[in-house]
């Protein structure tokens, strides 16, 4: 059986690891939707005072993560 | 931490480098040491390898490893996982390449951090999944009493990590149970981690 199907059949029993594999999961979706959609900011003129204030978080921090470009 | 590992070890841990380095990713992933560990002939881990048929099946991996890629890096059962929560992976990735192109959740597609044209590394470093199979490595390793980490031992843990690596391994037949078969003629005796 594939860990995929067995986790499907996981699911129904509220077993704890899905829903914390569906949180990993979403975290790791999460850093690269950041990822793509601050290079397209970018490629398209934003400042990163700009992209920093509709992600809610310091310049500091977004520059810190995807600066040097 | 590479005192104790073979020379066969040595090579794959090179050779993910290599493979991390070729396909342009950020990291050396899971996914870069099972290329590197398909690369090698005449180990203990190429013996398994081939005796559970994957020698001639490397386009296959390669391609489900493509797959992942595309999918953020997220294995099958990470999608499962999030379809638990309502959230279709599929819809998200066509329609983020729909707007930013094919391949644009690639990790390291030039869209991760620290990857835009000033592309200047000075080192390129171990995933923490990554770091965690050559650990994980040591532990069997340790536990089957065996003085040297090989790359068997390296094959042993990426089977036993649960992430991509492991899922593309088990669709091909390679499970840590099939792989201490091969290798120690057991089940598993001596438990993964």
């Amino acid at each position: 059986m594939t860990e995929a199907t067995d986790l499907a059949e996981r699911a129904g029993d509220r077993d704890p690891r899905i829903g914390l594999r569906a949180v990993s999961a979403l975290r790791r979706l999460l850093e690269q939707l950041e990822a793509v959609q601050v290079r397209s900011a970018r490629n398209q003129g934003w400042s990163w005072q700009e992209i920093a204030a509709e992600l809610g978080v310091s310049r500091q921090a977004v520059h810190k993560k995807y600066g040097r470009q | 931490m590479f005192e104790r590992f073979t020379k066969d070890a040595r090579a794959v841990v090179e050779g993910a480098v290599l493979h991390s380095e070729r396909t342009g990713a950020d990291t050396v992933a899971e996914e870069h040491m099972l290329l590197a560990l398909l690369d090698r002939e005449g180990s203990r881990g190429s013996f398994a390898l081939a005796a559970l048929g994957l020698a001639d099946r490397r386009d296959s991996v390669e391609h489900d490893l493509a797959e992942a890629r595309r999918r953020g890096g997220l294995s099958r059962a990470d999608a499962e996982a999030l379809s638990g929560l309502g959230i279709d992976l599929s819809e998200i990735v066509s329609r983020v390449e729909e707007a930013h192109g094919e391949g644009a959740l690639e990790p390291g597609s030039g869209a991760g951090a620290k990857s835009g044209d000033g592309r200047r590394m000075r080192r390129r470093p171990f995933a923490p999944e990554a770091k965690g199979v050559l650990v994980q490595s040591l532990r069997m390793a340790h536990a089957r009493r065996d003085r040297h980490i090989g790359d068997e031992h390296l094959l042993m843990a990426l089977t036993a990590r649960g992430g991509v690596a492991t899922e593309v391994l088990a669709d091909h037949g390679v499970t840590y149970e099939s792989v201490t078969r091969v290798l120690y003629g057991d089940g598993g005796a001596a438990e993964a981690g």
